[in-house]
């Protein structure tokens, strides 16, 4: 997938780069505004990463002047601006997500892969790995064809650890994932330690390996290795 | 009491006391002329008696009206002085008593004194007075509220000025963005009274708006850096390079750049609050947002076994902020929540009134003083922010809601009254 990351804070974007470097994309980076809209005239992108507040003008506009040259490409918007408003013209706009500065990178991530499934399958796809298959759009999951009795939440952390597979997924990162601002992250640790037990459960009951790591108290690791 | 009133009353007090001081003062200079016109007269009448004695001997015409007697009699004493004094004498015809004026004197007419009274009535010079003073009285009074009038008036229209002054002043919110624009006045103190408050207002403005500029620019300035240090700390776990040593200080400088940007985002919010930033109203239902959350927190409830009793009336609607709406009430529920105990209750109650949100809890009652302070928590989660009833506290005053918190029955009930009119009853008890 060709990603444009459009973040006037070089150390930011590099960041970026560097954690879906090995997730089989393509990323370029951009620093301003007109730097952003001759990369968006010359060339095609599956993916923007969009900060609002640049340099020499408003990330927000760049998307308008996107949806009227009526590009297909998914609109990540990243904003140290975590006012309802702002959140709320973003995605009428037609931003396919809204991250709040500072967020995970595994959130991005996970919001990314979504974007290119949609991209791929036109929605209607399967998310295969190894024995477990998962179909997002009806939130069912699958191992060895049989099916995973899950909850909710347990099927969104299955989903997220996909996503971010073989990375460590830090406990703070999945709350956010989970919860978003309802919870704060000290008080839903118990939580995520009893939902990846269960997780951890089912899948091992329907033949499924131990991919589900603990990192020594940090997080955890959906290892494939 | 208002100016113009007081002003209007003193006048009204004052003036009636000069007047009624007035009218007596008049009333008795009054008299005092009559009097001396009547002594006049009498005097005039006793030469002519005494003439009319002494050339007729004894025989004296009668008085020459009804209003005036004389009477003569013979006395033996002689030559006292002229007495004038007023006496009431019967009537007849009329059947009261009459005030007279009375000149006594005596007389000696060939050696034999005689005593002489000249009465002459003052009835009519009486009623002369009292007309007089009822019309002076008519008249006065019809000044005093002429010049009542005339001076409300005139107040009225002098205040004017001052009064949409005060009124914009009480209207003037900061957050409006609208001209304080004041009416002109051709009174020299309003017209200085608005310049210098559109002088203060200015000022306070401008530091206003530097101080909400700065919010905002140091939630960006803030914000930016700690999503650079969280974003590296990220990279740097995804390295696999480090023993169990160093991962366990990654992961704390992790935790606490990830609580600084929560604390950040959060006193940014209480700020906004404050600052009364969030002026947009719609009717919010506090059923569907509970109804959110209440999904979103379903496995943390069920893993505390925490039994939820929902007494919600679907018709509510608030006029409020969505999203303040939103934090008020995930506050209220995250706190139940987090306070609960393993297989304890969440009562979760909306009325047109109010709503509570009551949990079981520890069996000691908080201290209400510090509940809702910030940075307070309780020894059971020392990792919390503090800050969540302090939101809800800042909401409750934006919205002039009222919040109470009370210990019952091993429940801690938190109430937000929306509807003070309707009277609710704190104590009424949980069924």
């Amino acid at each position: 997938m060709k990603i444009l990351i459009i973040e006037d804070e070089k150390t930011l974007s590099d960041a970026i780069v560097e954690y879906l470097d090995g997730e089989g994309h393509l990323c370029e980076v951009v620093y301003n505004f007109e730097e952003s809209i001759e990369k968006i005239e010359l060339y095609e992108y599956d993916c923007m990463v969009v900060d609002i507040n640049l340099p020499d003008g408003s990330g927000l506009d760049l998307i308008r002047l996107v949806k009227k040259k009526s590009i297909a490409v998914g609109i990540i918007i990243v904003s140290a601006r975590n006012s309802l408003d702002n959140r709320i013209e973003g995605l009428e706009i037609g931003a396919d997500h809204y991250l709040t500065k500072p967020f995970h990178l595994a959130e991005l991530n996970a919001h990314l892969k979504s974007i290119h499934r949609r991209i791929s399958f036109n929605g209607n796809n399967e998310l295969v790995l190894n024995e477990i298959k998962l179909i997002p759009d009806e939130h069912r999951a699958f191992v060895l064809d049989q099916e995973l009795v899950l909850t909710k939440k347990e099927y969104e952390l299955l989903l997220f650890f996909i996503s971010n597979k073989n990375k460590i997924i830090t406990k703070a990162g999945l709350a956010e994932h989970l919860w978003g601002d309802h919870m704060d992250a000290a008080d839903s640790y118990d939580f995520i330690y009893t939902h990846i037990k269960n997780l951890r459960r089912e899948l091992l009951k329907k033949g499924c390996k131990d991919y589900i790591k603990t990192i020594y108290g940090l997080g955890y690791k959906f290892d494939l290795s | 009491m208002r100016l113009l009133t007081k002003t209007t009353l003193n006048l009204l007090s004052i003036s009636l006391f000069i007047y009624l001081f007035g009218v007596i003062a008049f009333y008795y200079s009054l008299r005092l002329q009559v009097d001396g016109k009547v002594n006049t007269e009498m005097e005039k009448r006793k030469n002519s008696i005494v003439r009319q004695m002494e050339e007729a001997h004894s025989s004296v015409s009668q008085p020459p009206g009804r209003s005036e007697m004389v009477l003569i009699k013979p006395v033996d004493k002689t030559g006292s002085q002229d007495h004038y004094a007023d006496t009431l004498i019967y009537s007849k015809e009329e059947h009261r008593y009459q005030l007279y004026r009375q000149l006594a004197f005596t007389e000696t007419v060939n050696d034999q004194s005689f005593e002489v009274r000249i009465f002459k009535s003052l009835e009519e010079t009486d009623s002369l007075i009292v007309s007089i003073i009822m019309t002076m009285t008519i008249l006065v009074i019809l000044l005093i509220l002429t010049l009542l009038i005339v001076n409300r008036y005139s107040s009225r229209m002098v205040w004017s000025a001052f009064y949409d002054t005060i009124e914009k002043i009480n209207r003037y919110d900061l957050n409006a963005h609208e001209d304080f624009a004041l009416q002109d006045s051709d009174v020299k103190e309003f017209s200085e009274l608005n310049r210098v408050l559109h002088a203060m207002t200015e000022r306070i403005k401008n530091d206003y708006l530097n101080l909400k500029e700065y919010t905002e620019n140091a939630s960006h300035e803030i914000q930016t850096p700690l999503a650079i240090i969280n974003s590296k700390l990220e990279l740097l776990l995804q390295s696999g390079e480090m023993n169990e040593k160093q991962y366990k200080a990654l992961a704390d400088a992790y935790e606490a750049s990830i609580r600084l940007s929560k604390y950040n985002s959060t006193l940014i919010l209480l700020a906004k609050i404050e600052n009364k930033q969030f002026p947009e109203s719609k009717m919010v239902s506090p059923e569907a947002i509970l109804k959110g959350l209440l999904e979103n927190l379903e496995d943390l409830i069920r893993s505390k076994k925490i039994e939820v009793v929902k007494q919600i009336d679907p018709e509510v609607r608030l006029m409020m902020n969505p999203y303040l709406a939103e934090m008020l009430i995930v506050n209220l529920v995250k706190n139940a929540v987090r306070h609960n105990v393993k297989g304890g209750r969440l009562l979760v109650e909306v009325t047109s009134t109010c709503i509570r949100i009551s949990n079981t809890g520890s069996g000691v009652s908080a201290d209400e003083n510090l509940l809702f302070k910030r940075f307070y928590k309780s020894t059971t989660s020392p990792e919390s922010l503090g800050l969540g009833l302090a939101i809800v506290q800042k909401i409750c005053a934006l919205y002039g809601f009222e919040i109470a918190y009370q210990f019952r029955e091993q429940m801690h009930c938190m109430t937000v009254v929306y509807n003070k009119n309707a009277g609710t009853d704190l104590n009424r008890s949980i069924s």
